[in-house]
């Protein structure tokens, strides 16, 4: 009797955990995905160097680029510089896939008109399996300023490898092998230049990041050029990434910041620029 | 006697488990989004990772999303909602309820429910009615639903710099096919 009582019991209990387990809410799960490391840039331009930060599929980037005259040089004429626009880019990019971005813009120093594209080959995964995003980024340049030279001359190129790592989430270094190549330069001077671009990124808060970039030029350089070093900072908007720099060059196209630098950083000849990134989710 | 009984429970068991999953729908790539602006600017998070049962027996309603899935195509964006949503200590979005009309899984057009139960997001929960559509399909049941937040409601601060502010109003919207489960 005893045993069928306590075997009666289990039934009970049974019925119980089965109606408590029907009728109570479902176990949460966190969903495990192991996609590409966000945030390793803010935008897909580190200052003048292309980062590995892609746009989206559907999405478009419209940049404004400004450079204004040296610091340093009458200060107080030309209150620091701002006075004398040097170069203004505009210029808007378009995510065709996740991994693929065209773009065009203008300079307004000699008026080039250039095409860009980016690539990525590979992204930095969550799980570390993939511990580097590797893009690669093509630029033509047109110079469109009305002059007697044969279009051929007006031409210019670049093509770069960018590698990067986000460390941590206050540090994302990259390094930029590039070579950049002018169709028209002084007597004397270089056509094709190479370089090892680096490139820093570190985050200070959710709204607030430091930037830096330096273009070691390892091939012959055009007289009287130094390599460009640059140091911004970015802010976070939520719409807007705006970012302030101080830079020895006047060129927002990397083949140019090669070729044509002739200002010193550490010697006190930089400039102050700005970019204002602004993402528009053109298609869903 | 006891033997009968005995047998009785067992049937009952039987009759419970039958009942109680033959009317069973589940889904667990479901999709959510919402809708969310700062000035001049509108932008959509979108998940495919929705969780939900629907059990017709009794009732009831339960869904939940994980928030670290949402999307919203640029990751500094994601990356500030989710610390604006506390996604390490809350790390769900979820609705438990139940159908409060009428709903006839034998007729094949979509029809008109309501459902009433807890929202909870950022750990506050609220009680809530949401409408939404269900229509039984070859597929399953195939659910539509939308509503609206007050963020604030849930003591989620609108994130945002200088003049710069999200705002407080987040259209939510859910779709998914619910496959008949036997769990």
């Amino acid at each position: 009797m005893k045993t069928i009582n306590k075997q009666l019991f289990a039934v009970l209990f049974i019925i119980l955990l089965v109606t408590s387990t029907v009728y109570g809410q479902m176990e949460r799960k966190q969903v495990q995905t192991d996609g590409p490391v966000q945030d390793v840039f803010w935008a897909p331009t580190l200052i003048t160097q292309a980062s590995t930060a892609h746009l989206p599929a559907g999405n478009l980037n419209s940049t404004i680029m400004h450079s204004f005259g040296v610091a340093t040089q009458r200060p107080l004429q030309t209150f620091f510089g701002i006075d004398n626009v040097r170069n203004v880019r505009l210029g808007v990019d378009y995510g065709i896939t996740d991994r693929w971005s065209m773009g065009i813009g203008r300079s307004s120093l000699t008026n080039i008109v250039d095409l860009r594209t980016k690539l990525a080959i590979l992204r930095q995964n969550q799980s570390d399996t993939q511990p580097v995003s590797i893009s690669v980024k093509g630029d033509l340049g047109i110079v469109t300023q009305e002059n007697e030279r044969p279009i051929k001359d007006d031409v210019s190129t670049l093509v770069s490898a960018i590698f990067s790592r986000k460390f941590n989430d206050h540090l994302s270094l990259q390094v930029t092998p590039m070579y950049g190549h002018i169709s028209s330069v002084s007597v004397g001077d270089p056509h094709s230049f190479f370089a090892v671009g680096l490139g820093a990124h570190i985050p200070l808060s959710r709204r607030f990041a430091l930037s830096a970039e330096y273009y070691p030029v390892i091939s012959k350089r055009a007289d009287n050029t130094k390599n460009t070093f640059s140091l911004g900072l970015n802010i976070e908007t939520g719409g807007h990434v705006f970012q302030l720099f101080f830079t020895s060059t006047e060129w927002h196209l990397e083949q140019y910041v090669l070729a044509t630098n002739r200002e010193q950083f550490w010697a006190g000849d930089f400039r102050f620029g700005f970019n204002v990134n602004r993402v528009f989710s053109i298609v869903k | 006697m006891l033997r009968r009984a005995f047998i009785l429970c067992l049937l009952m068991i039987f009759a419970l488990c039958s009942k109680t999953y033959g009317q069973a729908y589940m889904t667990e790539y479901g999709h959510a989004e919402f809708d969310s602006s700062v000035p001049l600017h509108s932008f959509t998070g979108e998940s495919d990772y929705l969780v939900g049962k629907i059990n017709l027996d009794d009732s009831v309603v339960d869904f939940y999303l994980d928030v670290t899935t949402l999307k919203t195509g640029i990751g500094k964006r994601d990356k500030d909602m989710l610390e604006t949503l506390e996604a390490e200590k809350y790390p769900f979005a979820e609705f438990y309820g139940k159908l409060t009309t009428p709903f006839d899984p034998e007729k094949e057009t979509p029809q008109k429910v309501t459902v009433e139960g807890e929202f909870t997001i950022h750990g506050v929960s609220r009680e809530r009615s949401i409408e939404g559509t269900l229509e039984p399909t070859s597929e399953g049941l195939h659910l539509n639903s939308s509503w609206t937040i007050n963020i604030e409601d849930y003591d989620i601060k609108p994130p945002g710099i200088l003049f710069y502010r999200v705002s407080e109003n987040i259209d939510i919207r859910i779709e998914a096919t619910l496959k008949q489960t036997e769990k």
